[in-house]
């Protein structure tokens, strides 16, 4: 290339594309809302039924979340799903400290 | 409401009363009973035994004694009464009406009755099942142990992956820089006012973006890399059985008017095929081409979706086919379109006008395994040179009537399939109009007006009707 193709006058800046979060993006990752709305489920399942198991998935989907959430997401959704999640762990061991049994052990 | 409430809530509490009472006095009983046990030494626990039980026999003969000397102390007492009648009653006993047999009857025969102690039979006692303390049994707490340790596993494996995606990131930025830096006036930027740290931005911990600008014959350049999710284990676990790979891909949008209208894609076949039907320009454009091998010597397992033969043949000439076979495992797909208008849109009812259309260059390419970015970086000289032959590279005659006519055929049916949708919305905007005019002229106070405006109406309305009812008649006759 002997001329130079760089063009100061043509400069533009950058803008954050603006579909983002909506699903129209057919590239777009869905995973973490997925994974916040599974994880909300899972924490009023174990908060309401008692059910030991459904907290501690609950936790595993609010991580996952977390992991996959995007930099420009809100970090408010995924402390909250956090903390349900977390609630819904120490609530229902409050209730009953026993262990959890595995489903195949009852 | 309230009060029915507030006496169910007594109610309850009046009941749970009364059984903790009951089960009190079952206790008690058993804590007497123990002492019947007697199993510490024969002598005392039997004399134990006995004064306890004599004890409770006392207890029952002092209860049994204490309504006798009432009744005793009351005979006086209502001879007293009867000796002075207008008298003081401070000797009467306050419980003395339980002892009016007349009231209760047979309620001390009933104490009398009551069976005596049996010390021989045991009575039976209730133990409950209280839990063993929890502590002492850590091993069948097996279950939580094993999800807190997927939970540090999976937050170690976290911290692991996304250092080394942002590894690779940086590496690939790094091989690229100067390149970029060659061709671009502005590399990196994060879009705030004060360009405050050029270089990549992280959208995630998977996705690190890169914008270029500043050069001829393009607006801009986004580099998105997409790295496998190495921050989540659940992904890297599915990974397993899909495998995937570290993507680049890059979006030059074009300046309108550098190119030739025409659309072309090639790529590996999987990705063609999911292109097709995935972005609307392909879908309506082009045309999947058969034997591509044979007819643009494109490296087998490659498809070719082409608009424009003319064009297709232009843009695979030799060069780019040796940088195709050369670079075959790297190179995902490259999509030229000047009518780039993103994915198809599902609610296709609700769009009246046409979607915006850019100009665009795309390319996927897959980065190497072992992080030896270097292999790939003619790579992004492709994409240059292939950006410098779009510019230079001109349509004949016959190739830009038949591009003019595909989108003009385009054009119609889109036209066509929104026709009813935009019949239906002028239609509605008359609606409108009509009920706004109505608003109007009642809300004016002059009735020789509205006496008007009501006579129009009911002419326009005859008006509508009219051919309708000519028609009837027609049809009747």
């Amino acid at each position: 290339m002997s001329i130079d193709p760089r063009r100061k006058e043509k400069i533009i800046r950058y803008k954050a594309p603006k579909n983002q979060g909506q699903s129209g993006g057919a590239n777009e990752d869905m995973m973490p809302d997925y994974m916040n709305i599974l994880g909300m489920i899972f924490s009023m399942c174990g908060l309401m039924m008692k059910l030991k198991w459904c907290a501690w998935f609950a936790l595993y989907c609010s991580c996952i979340s977390f992991a996959s959430s995007r930099a420009s997401d809100d970090a408010k959704q995924v402390l909250s799903s956090f903390m349900l999640s977390v609630s819904a762990v120490v609530m229902s061991y409050l209730q009953n400290p026993a262990a959890m049994t595995p489903p195949w052990a009852s | 409401m309230r009060p029915v409430f507030a006496f169910l809530l007594l109610a309850l509490l009046c009941f749970a009363s009364t059984k903790s009472e009951e089960s009190d006095f079952e206790e008690d009983d058993g804590d007497f009973a123990e002492f019947d046990d007697g199993n510490f030494y024969a002598e005392p626990a039997a004399k134990n035994a006995d004064s306890f039980s004599g004890g409770a026999g006392s207890i029952r003969e002092d209860q049994d004694a204490a309504p006798k000397e009432s009744t005793q102390s009351r005979k006086p007492a209502q001879n007293v009464e009867s000796d002075e009648e207008d008298g003081l009653v401070e000797d009467d006993d306050e419980f003395e009406h339980f002892q009016d047999e007349e009231e209760f009857e047979g309620y001390d025969g009933g104490d009398s009755k009551d069976p005596p102690i049996d010390q021989k039979v045991e009575p039976k006692l209730n133990i409950p099942n209280i839990p063993l303390h929890f502590r002492t049994h850590w091993d069948s707490y097996w279950m939580e142990m094993l999800m807190v340790a997927g939970l540090l596993a999976y937050f170690a494996n976290f911290f692991a992956g996304k250092a080394k995606n942002a590894r690779l990131a940086q590496l690939w930025f790094s091989t690229h820089r100067a390149l970029l830096d060659e061709n671009f006036a502005l590399v990196g930027d994060d879009g705030k006012a004060e360009n405050e740290n050029p270089g990549l931005i992280k959208e995630s911990e998977s996705l690190y973006t890169l914008w270029c600008s500043g050069r001829t014959c393009c607006e801009g350049m986004l580099v998105e890399l997409k790295m496998i999710k190495r921050q989540d284990l659940v992904s890297l676990v599915a990974g397993l059985m899909r495998p995937q790979l570290d993507q680049a891909h890059i979006k030059i949008e074009l300046t309108r008017g550098v190119m030739d209208a025409f659309v072309f894609a090639v790529g590996t076949k999987k990705t063609i095929t999911k292109v097709f039907k995935e972005y609307t320009d392909l879908s309506k454009f082009c045309s999947l081409v058969g034997k591509p091998e044979d007819r643009y010597n494109v490296p087998t397992g490659f498809g070719v979706l082409s608009e424009v033969p003319e064009a297709t043949s232009a843009i695979l000439e030799s060069r780019v086919i040796t940088a195709l076979n050369k670079y075959q495992s790297y190179i995902d797909y490259l999509h030229i379109s000047d009518q780039f208008s993103g994915p198809i849109q599902q609610e296709e009812g609700g769009t009246l006008k046409q979607p915006e259309t850019k100009a665009v260059l795309l390319a996927g390419f897959n980065l190497p395994k072992h992080a030896e970015m270097e292999t790939i970086k003619p790579l992004l000289l492709l994409i240059f040179y292939l950006m410098e032959r779009l510019k230079t590279y001109r349509m004949s005659k016959e190739g830009k009537a038949k591009s003019d006519k595909n989108r003009q055929r385009v054009e119609e049916e889109f036209l066509k399939s929104t026709h009813a949708a935009r019949a239906e919305a002028a239609a509605q905007r008359r609606e409108d109009k009509r009920k706004q005019e109505k608003e109007r002229i009642l809300a004016d106070e002059d009735p020789e007006k509205q006496r008007r405006w009501e006579a129009k109406e009911q002419k326009r309305q005859a008006k509508r009707n009219a051919p309708k009812m000519k028609r009837l008649a027609v049809k009747s006759l």
